[in-house]
């Protein structure tokens, strides 16, 4: 990565990558916390406690708790949305610097996930 | 206390941390975790993983406006961001072998660190920017001229201490649940001759892939509770909104040295639970 220059964020095509990147950052963002506004609200409607046991994280069982209207499936995928958030911007940067033909910005960006990945693997292969 | 009401604490904790962090230039994370530990009582390593959380959301949303003006180095942050992600990785793992004794020790270092530079930071006059005029020549021929009109043109110096820098705050962020604004910041600024508003900027881009990569460990090990999560998160998102719609309206240096004695008081707390 040394020794070669950074090009100018000042293009056309830079600005363009910049506010589509923002305004994903933004939805991402409203998205869970609206998710996660909805899981606190049925929390108080249910009373259920914040120091209570929660359920274990378990991906296959969100969508069956959502349509129950059971707070931790609200809860879950908010927070699934919002540790995804900067991975999509990621990865939709990744494109935006590919269809520039940046290959190296888009290379960097195949890493940050490969690394994402990797401790997404370790933490499964330890815990089991 | 009825559960509603710890509920409806919880989301006034994580609002308090946000407003009192945005006002601050704090990231939440350096609050949060206290309050989780020490006000309620939830373990080290939970109350990291709810902080991890609530980071990613206020940096998101403070990322997104610094990239609509164009402030944010996108190129730099990226590139920055690999080695971050690495220590985050490193720090998420490690996290998990340490006891909740040494967890607190560390958190005690950040605070009266955090503390110590809260109380030696000036407030900047307008337009002024610390970077100095004359400094090496860039050590890699990185250059960039970012669209903001008012930020000049600069040369990045300096790239390995960026490199080693950014491996070290993935590690600190993932051990103590912090953005980690506090070691990139000064480190983009004073080390690699970034502007201190494009240093920010591109810091609270970073904080989020950071905080990501270690609350995903911290997830699939079951250190995260949606319970404690979900309030604090959705707290903390208002508190940061409301704190960065009113900071130029308050004279924050009282406050400020309010926040010392109050992070001094709390690190002399925590240590203590390092010592039990």
């Amino acid at each position: 990565m040394t020794g070669a220059p950074m090009p100018s964020a000042t293009g056309r095509s830079g600005r363009d990558l910049e506010r589509s990147v923002a305004r994903l950052l933004t939805g991402g963002t409203y998205l869970s916390i609206g998710l996660m506004a909805v899981g606190v609200v049925l929390m108080l409607i249910d009373g259920v406690s914040p120091l209570a046991i929660a359920p274990p994280f378990d991906p296959s069982t969100i969508l069956a708790d959502i349509l129950a209207l059971r707070p931790v499936g609200f809860l879950w995928l908010g927070l699934l949305v919002i540790l995804a958030t900067p991975l999509v911007r990621v990865a939709a940067s990744g494109i935006g610097f590919a269809a520039a033909g940046e290959r190296r910005m888009a290379l960097v960006a195949v890493a940050i996930l490969a690394v994402i990945a990797v401790g997404v693997f370790l933490g499964v292969v330890v815990e089991h | 206390m009825p559960d509603a009401g710890i509920a409806l604490l919880m989301v006034a904790g994580g609002a308090a941390a946000g407003l009192f962090g945005s006002l601050l230039g704090l990231g939440g994370g350096v609050l949060i975790v206290p309050i989780l530990t020490l006000g309620f009582g939830l373990p080290l390593r939970e109350a990291v993983g709810v902080s991890l959380v609530a980071v990613i959301v206020t940096s998101s949303a403070a990322a997104s406006v610094y990239l609509e003006r164009h402030v944010a180095n996108l190129r730099l942050g990226m590139s920055l961001e690999l080695f971050t992600a690495t220590g985050a990785l490193i720090g998420g793992t490690v996290a998990f072998l340490l006891s909740e004794q040494v967890l607190a020790a560390l958190f005690t270092v950040l605070l009266v660190y955090t503390a110590f530079t809260m109380a030696r930071r000036h407030e900047p006059a307008p337009g002024d920017d610390p970077t100095p005029d004359e400094g090496p020549p860039p050590a890699s021929g990185f250059t960039t001229a970012p669209a903001h009109p008012e930020i000049p043109p600069y040369a990045i110096h300096h790239l390995g201490w960026g490199i080693v820098g950014s491996l070290f705050a993935g590690v600190v962020s993932a051990l103590l649940g912090i953005g980690g604004g506090l070691i990139k910041v000064p480190l983009m600024n004073l080390a690699m001759g970034v502007p201190l508003r494009v240093a920010t900027a591109t810091s609270n881009l970073m904080i989020g892939i950071t905080a990501a990569a270690s609350a995903i460990i911290y997830l699939v090990r079951g250190g995260i509770d949606p319970y404690v999560a979900g309030p604090t998160a959705v707290g903390v998102f208002l508190g940061a909104s409301l704190g960065s719609r009113t900071a130029h309206r308050i004279d924050v240096r009282l406050l400020r040295l309010m926040f010392v004695v109050v992070l001094l008081v709390t690190a002399w707390q925590m240590a203590g639970r390092a010592l039990r």
